[in-house]
């Protein structure tokens, strides 16, 4: 499982790009990106940005206020975007590629869910026939990668909040403090 | 890269030319071997004319490269035709803007098919004009656009016209599925002697050309073929072309690429005659015999007698008893007019109305006679049949292209044949059809007996008793075989799916819809799949093809649905597989629901996607239907200031991929337009400076761009050095100077105004030749008839 992080200021700009992997059942918390598909993140991310604005200004699926954890919007391939977007309009992306155990592809599909992450692998507890299969719509995989988000968006604001840094110009976050919070973060819950 | 490219080929043709000749067949497995042969190809004419043609064809939207002043792009077409491919097949000649092209030809492609069948005096006499193909070949093109309007009243008694109604003529051969009569010359095979037929059938698994399509291998190859073809034919031209598209700055993101739609015709072309659905069975049949024959009523009789039970019988899951249409093909030059009358008289005395007479001239016409005209090219062959055709004219040297010309009386004879027979036996006939079989079997179907009678269908305790009192006499409950998979042609079931298949055809979606939509439900119960998916798919298809506004709900609801378990019950559920179907499907229908804009191109950008992920196509298709995602995601604008909604990064990303496809595939032109669409999306605008142009907002995606972008640019040079080498070191100057500015303004340009050409008058080259001269005025009469 591997993971492509980055937040996007209202502007389309990328202010922030981290790429790790699951650290959760034995993952070494490296990514695992084939060549091509690294180079296609950055293109995969930026077109959903659509699905995004979609999403965010399409009727409310929550009652009341509108959610800034928008779950899993898109998807291209074996690539799983999932979108939590802040009062400033800062979207944060995270693309999800899966193992090709995990969708599937290859003949060791059953054991998937044993080893897999969190965010992954356990989603086929309650999937029933597809188990060990991801599923991005799955309680358990939104509740990591919703976990994820809020320790990031709480670091974010944190990083906002400097009055030397202004994010809302399309200023790229260069503080090490804040990339070590994600990966955190990350090793936390993904 | 390909091998060849370190050793470009000093272009000595006449050295060359001889080798390329010698060449066998050229298979698209090899592609990097077929193209060395590929830039000597242009000094054939006839090879020319033939990708050109199809190719403009195919675009729906004649090319501007022969019908603006810079014909001379490509040296040979001095000896072709070069306005003929103006008119031809263009239905109605639709304003560049509007991209309605699509559903025009899904609504062309669903025709009526006619068998034909001549004896053998006949046969002779058509061989005689120089036709191997027999009566088919003549009347073939004919059918496929009736000229003038044919009007067709639908179920509920409204009459519409339409000026692009055509019919298939088919060969008995193909419709069995046995190979046609003729591929090629050396293999002449009368079709009505008993002897030989059986020969054909031994040799059937021989690579000659079947005009049935349905093989998505082949379609491949051949739209492979035709961008060969275009990578190095039109790149040569330079920038001349250019000037005249230079006011026009933002080409359509929406109108398709010509190969896009030749993949689509061809998708649609001999569709092949199978139980599920009845679009290839045969709607009438003509009987032809020659006025030579001896004993004309007799030897009718013995070829309906063959067709009905003899040897020539459909499968048993065809009805048989289609209308029968009977010709007397009278030789104007040495038979007796008074005679043939006299045997007419005698025909219509035996047979009714549906009789003609056509008068044809015997003697073989040559392109340099008075008022010969070449026989147009058939524009709904089947992809193997334009292969064998393509490689025919590689492997001919001469330059005089073989297609047959016939003698301007005879093309109006055959017009006027053809119109006849479409306004007055087949369309009034299939109305008859439609209106007795909705009021006897549907009515009844659709009734409360009807109702019951399904239910009881699916509870068999009390079910025997009343579906035996129906008009079935099965002992089972269900009409359908399951062993061999099919219904008898007299079921309810398969009289439904007729009367639905009719509907289509005569273009009355609404009825087609509900009749459709219970023949699903029905199918579903006797779990009869591929019949299943039939009636899903053309469901989904009549819902679509109807021009009222549909609500989201229902699309989502119905459509989708549809087209989900028809692409499903295609593939998947069935041990035997139907692929082509599941492609067919998803392609028409994502074609069907772009034309519907805002939110169902989201719905048709998915199923391209799902081609793609299916694997139903193979690399040229991946590559086009990639293009096409993106043209489903341009699509979408957006609304407001903002432009919510609008899919354009969406766009970019499939434009992008379209381009490294491409690129993969060693097409550099293809490969430069989607790159160039996919800049455009991003907001760049490369025809400023290099120093101007905003950068994406990636650093990554930048970086990939531009060396995608030198990629593609070091492809195009090596393709183009294989046979200019001077243009070589010309653009290898512009790569180092300024590269940006070179990318735009030679090929994509030169390759744009192949697709987004205007519909220009046919203009005057000047008369070079009699020959070209004649054939612009036929191009005119052409028109005229369409337009009428």
């Amino acid at each position: 499982m591997s993971y492509y992080f980055t937040i996007f200021s209202p502007t389309d700009t990328p202010l922030f790009t981290h790429e790790f992997g699951t650290s959760r059942s034995g993952g070494d918390g490296l990514p695992h990106f084939t060549t091509s598909e690294r180079q296609l993140a950055p293109f995969i991310l930026h077109s959903a940005l659509d699905i995004v604005e979609e999403v965010q200004w399409g009727p409310s699926t929550s009652s009341g206020s509108a959610p800034m954890y928008l779950k899993h919007i898109d998807k291209y391939a074996n690539n799983y975007v999932s979108c939590w977007i802040t009062g400033a309009n800062v979207r944060f992306l995270l693309l999800t590629r899966p193992r090709d155990e995990a969708l599937g592809l290859t003949s060791g599909g059953a054991a998937g869910g044993s080893r897999g992450s969190l965010a992954g692998g356990r989603a086929g507890l309650s999937g029933g026939s597809s188990a060990g299969l991801y599923n991005p719509t799955n309680a358990a995989t939104e509740e990591a990668v919703k976990n994820f988000f809020v320790d990031v968006w709480d670091a974010w604001l944190k990083t906002v909040m400097n009055p030397f840094y202004r994010a809302g110009n399309g200023d790229v976050v260069k503080s090490p403090v804040f990339r070590q919070r994600v990966v955190t973060a990350a090793k936390k819950f993904l | 890269m390909t091998p060849q490219d370190a050793t470009p080929k000093p272009p000595s043709y006449p050295a060359d030319l001889e080798n390329s000749m010698i060449l066998p067949r050229q298979r698209a497995s090899s592609p990097t071997a077929s193209l060395a042969s590929l830039p000597y190809r242009r000094s054939n004419a006839s090879l020319h004319q033939l990708f050109k043609s199809t190719a403009s064809i195919s675009g729906s939207r004649p090319s501007s490269g022969t019908a603006t002043p810079t014909a001379s792009v490509v040296p040979g077409s001095v000896f072709s035709p070069a306005s003929r491919q103006n008119g031809t097949g263009t239905p109605g000649s639709l304003p560049p803007g509007v991209s309605d092209e699509q559903r025009n030809l899904i609504q062309r492609a669903f025709a009526p098919h006619v068998v034909v069948l001549a004896d053998t005096e006949t046969e002779q006499l058509i061989r005689g004009k120089g036709f191997e193909g027999g009566l088919l070949q003549l009347l073939r093109p004919f059918g496929e656009s009736v000229p003038g309007k044919v009007t067709i009243r639908d179920s509920v008694g409204a009459s519409k016209s339409y000026d692009d109604f055509g019919i298939r003529f088919v060969g008995v051969n193909e419709a069995l599925g046995l190979p046609p009569a003729s591929g090629r010359p050396s293999d002449l095979r009368i079709d009505t002697a008993n002897g030989q037929r059986d020969g054909g059938r031994e040799s059937s698994t021989s690579i000659r050309p079947r005009r049935t399509g349905g093989d998505v291998a082949q379609i491949e190859e051949l739209v492979d073929r035709h961008l060969q073809y275009t990578e190095f034919n039109t790149q040569g031209g330079g920038m001349a072309p250019d000037y005249l598209n230079l006011g026009e700055l933002v080409p359509q993101e929406s109108s398709a690429s010509p190969f896009y739609s030749l993949y689509l015709q061809r998708l649609l072309s001999g569709l092949p005659l199978v139980p599920h659905e009845t679009f290839a069975h045969p709607v009438a049949g003509v009987i032809a015999i020659s006025s030579r024959n001896a004993d004309p009523i007799e030897e009718l009789r013995r070829l309906y007698r063959r067709q009905h039970d003899g040897d020539l019988r459909f499968p048993q899951w065809v009805d048989n008893d289609f209308l029968r249409y009977y010709v007397l093909v009278h030789d104007e030059e040495t038979g007796d007019i008074a005679k043939s009358n006299a045997t007419f008289e005698a025909m219509k005395r035996h047979f009714g109305l549906h009789c003609h007479l056509l008068r044809i001239k015997s003697h073989q016409c040559i392109p340099s006679d008075d008022d010969s005209v070449r026989l147009p090219t058939c524009e709904w062959m089947s992809a193997s049949e334009e292969l064998a055709e393509i490689q025919k004219r590689e492997i001919a040297d001469d330059i005089t292209d073989p297609t047959p010309y016939i003698p301007d009386s005879d093309i109006t004879a055959i017009k006027t044949f053809v119109r006849e027979i479409v306004t007055q036996s087949i369309v009034p006939n299939m109305e008859r059809a439609v209106a007795q079989w909705n009021e006897q079997v549907l009515a009844r179907r659709r009734g409360i007996s009807g109702r019951f009678m399904s239910l009881s269908k699916r509870w068999t305790p009390f079910g025997s008793s009343r579906s035996s009192s129906s008009s079935s006499t099965l002992s089972s409950n269900s009409n359908y075989d399951s062993l061999q998979g099919f219904y008898r042609p007299d079921a309810p079931e398969a009289l439904m799916r007729k009367l639905a298949d009719y509907c289509f055809m005569l273009r009355d979606w609404k009825l087609a819809l509900s009749t459709f939509d219970i023949l699903r439900q029905d199918f579903q119960n006797d779990k009869a799949w591929r019949h299943y998916a039939g009636a899903a798919e053309m469901a989904a298809l009549s819902a679509l093809l109807q021009t009222a506004p549909m609500s989201s709900k229902t699309r989502t609801e119905n459509i989708d649905a549809w087209i989900e378990a028809a692409s499903y019950s295609y593939t998947d559920r069935q041990r035997s597989a139907a692929p082509y179907y599941a492609l067919r499907t998803l392609a028409l229908g994502l074609e069907l629901l772009r034309l519907r804009g805002s939110s169902a191109a989201d719905d048709a950008a998915r199923w391209a996607a799902r081609i793609i992920e299916t694997g139903l196509v193979g690399a040229i298709g991946t590559a086009l239907f990639t293009e096409r995602t993106a043209a489903c995601y341009a699509v979408r604008t957006g609304v407001g200031a903002f432009k919510l909604g609008a899919r354009r990064r969406k766009a970019a990303l499939w434009a992008i991929l379209a381009a490294e496809n491409w690129w993969r595939l060693d097409k550099a032109l293809q490969a430069e337009k989607c790159l160039e669409m996919a800049l455009r999306l991003y907001g760049q605008h490369t025809e400023g400076s290099e120093g101007k142009a905003v950068k994406l907002p990636f650093p990554q995606m930048q970086a990939y761009i531009d060396e995608l972008r030198q990629q593609i640019l070091g492809l195009r040079l090596t393709n183009r050095g294989l046979h200019e080498q001077g243009e070589v070191e010309e653009g290898e100057q512009s790569l180092l100077v300024e590269e940006a500015t070179e990318t735009l303004d030679t090929s994509p340009r030169a390759h744009r105004k192949s697709i987004i050409g205007a519909a220009a008058p046919p203009m005057d080259l000047g008369p070079l030749s009699p020959r070209l001269e004649r054939s612009s005025e036929i191009e005119k009469a052409d028109d005229h008839f369409e337009g009428a």
